[in-house]
């Protein structure tokens, strides 16, 4: 094993392997315990007034607060795949002053960026956990597959990930039970729809990406690997080291490729699904008629506008002031100019789809739009600071721009 | 009664609503009037400070109420009364044409033309063709019940 790195020599692109120095915060989080130690420590040393947490009710319920306790951020510890928040929805200028930190799935860390450039948040100041995500669940659904695939009850759940193509459940008496995801996201089950084609698995757009993917052997199950994306990342993890709170070392090249082909693999299956799920309306009226029949329910509460992170209009925006119900024959404009505003922007987080009362399947409509648009600009929303294109002064603008600052398409 | 489907593409004329910038195709379809170039009276025009001044709301707002084709139109590039208000239009024109592809409308039910204030002729000649085009196409989906 190699020897432990002092503060002073962790720089931006390192990969380290990780673990919270307290065997209390070991013991409680996933993984060593890493963000939550780098969290704690953050706020204990001042370096951050704030941090942005899920508090936890149970295992499939948490809210989040803002929070300047300690104690609480350390409660806070532990993966929670079965509350799909996005985070980034709660930074707006009411809400942020001051200097904050978040964990953040990809998609939350997108929002973050997406956000930063509609001036809902000021991205110096706030310090961004990155966490790889290989999907999250839908509580609701976790609740039917406990009771119908595994027989479990909820009360018995003590954690879950998905290991080798497998999703595990472990129970509070040190049991395993493992189901074959593939057999269930057949029936419906599993992760959420969005999750399931999801572009983003290592999230190279926060400040730190960190994750178990890569840790194997003695650390397996006790150590997080974690890459320094940036700057604010470096001064994260110098923070958390020399404040006594985590201990990292170098990565092995091991570790380094086995990350990597994991998030291959998960990318992978991403695309298969993608191109499932977006095959092709060839005819024109019967794509009409699809986007009709799916947004027949609506019953227009605006949540999915409400819950959708990279919309920073407020209260009083385009697609709520000019639409009426009883204006709405074949379709509203509300959904139009979501539908317009979504294709540049939409990063497929599926929060739409997890609050619509009406179970309309948002995500998808939104990224119906979003695919083919994003694909001509070579735009990935949420990967770079570069201006969303419908922003543009000219179309000329949105051509030289190649990539959109991630290389994962 | 269910109405003759004949009967119906018969009686119905494309209605087209057309933005015109005050600068330039305003005063162009000013032109095709004092030149008496004919033209049909299918265009309902809405005349505006510039065409980069016509948001995606309006246009789908037209959609919505029952317009066959919505047509923007503008100074040449390079020649807006703005300075660059045209090629802001253009950059929002392209996202609405996709979106509009997407749901599934044809392209030519949104267009775009650059028309200058001396261009009568042009102003006339575009009437006919969009106009043509619509009519080949029929009425839009959007299109509410019982509006004509």
């Amino acid at each position: 094993m190699s020897e432990l790195k002092v503060a002073a020599d962790i720089k931006v692109g390192d990969r380290l392997l990780g673990w919270a120095a307290s065997e209390e915060v070991r013991a409680r989080g996933a993984s060593g315990g890493l963000v939550t130690a780098v969290l704690a420590s953050a706020l204990e040393t001042g370096l951050v007034e704030r941090v942005l947490i899920l508090k936890k009710v149970s295992e499939f319920e948490a809210y989040p607060v803002f929070t300047s306790d300690v104690k609480e951020v350390l409660e806070s510890a532990g993966s929670m795949h079965s509350v799909p928040v996005n985070l980034a929805r709660y930074l707006k200028p009411e809400t942020c002053s001051g200097k904050i930190a978040l964990p953040a799935k990809p998609c939350d860390a997108r929002a973050v960026v997406e956000r930063a450039k509609r001036n809902a948040l000021s991205p110096e100041d706030t310090y961004v956990i990155g966490l790889n995500c290989g999907g999250t669940m839908h509580p609701e659904k976790v609740r039917r597959m406990l009771e119908t695939v595994y027989r479990l009850g909820p009360e018995e759940i003590a954690g879950e990930e998905i290991v080798k193509g497998k999703l595990v459940f472990f129970t509070k008496d040190g049991k395993e039970h493992a189901v074959p995801i593939d057999d269930l996201e057949a029936d419906g089950l599993g992760r959420r729809d969005s999750c399931r084609y999801c572009q983003v698995k290592i999230p190279t757009n926060a400040d730190l990406a960190c994750g178990n993917w890569g840790v194997s052997g003695d650390l397996a199950g006790r150590g997080t690997f974690v890459e320094v994306m940036t700057e604010k990342g470096a001064e994260l993890l110098r923070n958390a080291v020399s404040a006594g709170f985590a201990e990292v070392m170098q990565a092995d090249e091991k570790s380094i490729s086995v990350r990597e082909k994991v998030n291959k693999v998960m990318l992978g299956m991403s695309e298969k699904r993608k191109a499932e799920v977006f095959s092709t309306i060839e005819n024109g009226e019967e794509r009409f008629e699809y986007f009709r029949k799916e947004l027949e329910n609506c019953i227009h509460c605006g949540a999915c506008k409400a819950v959708c992170p990279v919309c920073t209009c407020g209260e009083d925006s385009k697609c709520t002031a000019y639409s009426s119900l009883a204006d709405s024959y074949k379709m509203s404009l509300f959904h139009m100019v979501r539908f317009l505003h979504l294709s540049d922007s939409c990063i497929g987080c599926g929060q739409c789809e997890d609050v619509c009362p009406a179970e309309i399947p948002l995500t998808r409509l939104y990224q119906r739009f979003a695919v083919p648009v994003q694909k001509e600009y070579r735009y990935l929303p949420g990967m770079s600071d570069r201006t969303p294109p419908f922003f543009a002064l000219k179309p000329e603008d949105n051509e030289d721009n190649e990539g959109g600052g991630c290389s994962c398409r | 009664m269910e109405p003759d489907k004949n009967e119906i593409s018969e009686a119905w004329e494309p209605r087209i609503v057309m933005f015109c910038c005050n600068w330039c195709s305003y005063a162009g379809a000013d032109g095709a009037g004092i030149g008496r170039f004919q033209q049909p009276a299918s265009m309902r025009i809405i005349r505006v400070m510039c065409s980069s001044r016509v948001d995606p709301v309006h246009v789908f707002s037209a959609f919505l109420e029952g317009a066959d084709a919505v047509m923007i139109t503008g100074c040449h590039l390079g020649d807006c009364h703005y300075i660059n208000g045209n090629e802001k239009t253009l950059v929002k024109f392209n996202f609405m044409r996709s979106m509009l592809k997407e749901l599934g409308l044809e392209e030519e039910r949104l267009q775009l033309n650059w028309i200058s204030a001396s261009e009568g002729e042009k102003f006339a000649e575009v009437v006919r063709k969009v106009t043509e085009q619509v009519r080949q196409l029929g009425p839009c989906v959007l299109k509410p019940e019982g509006v004509a």
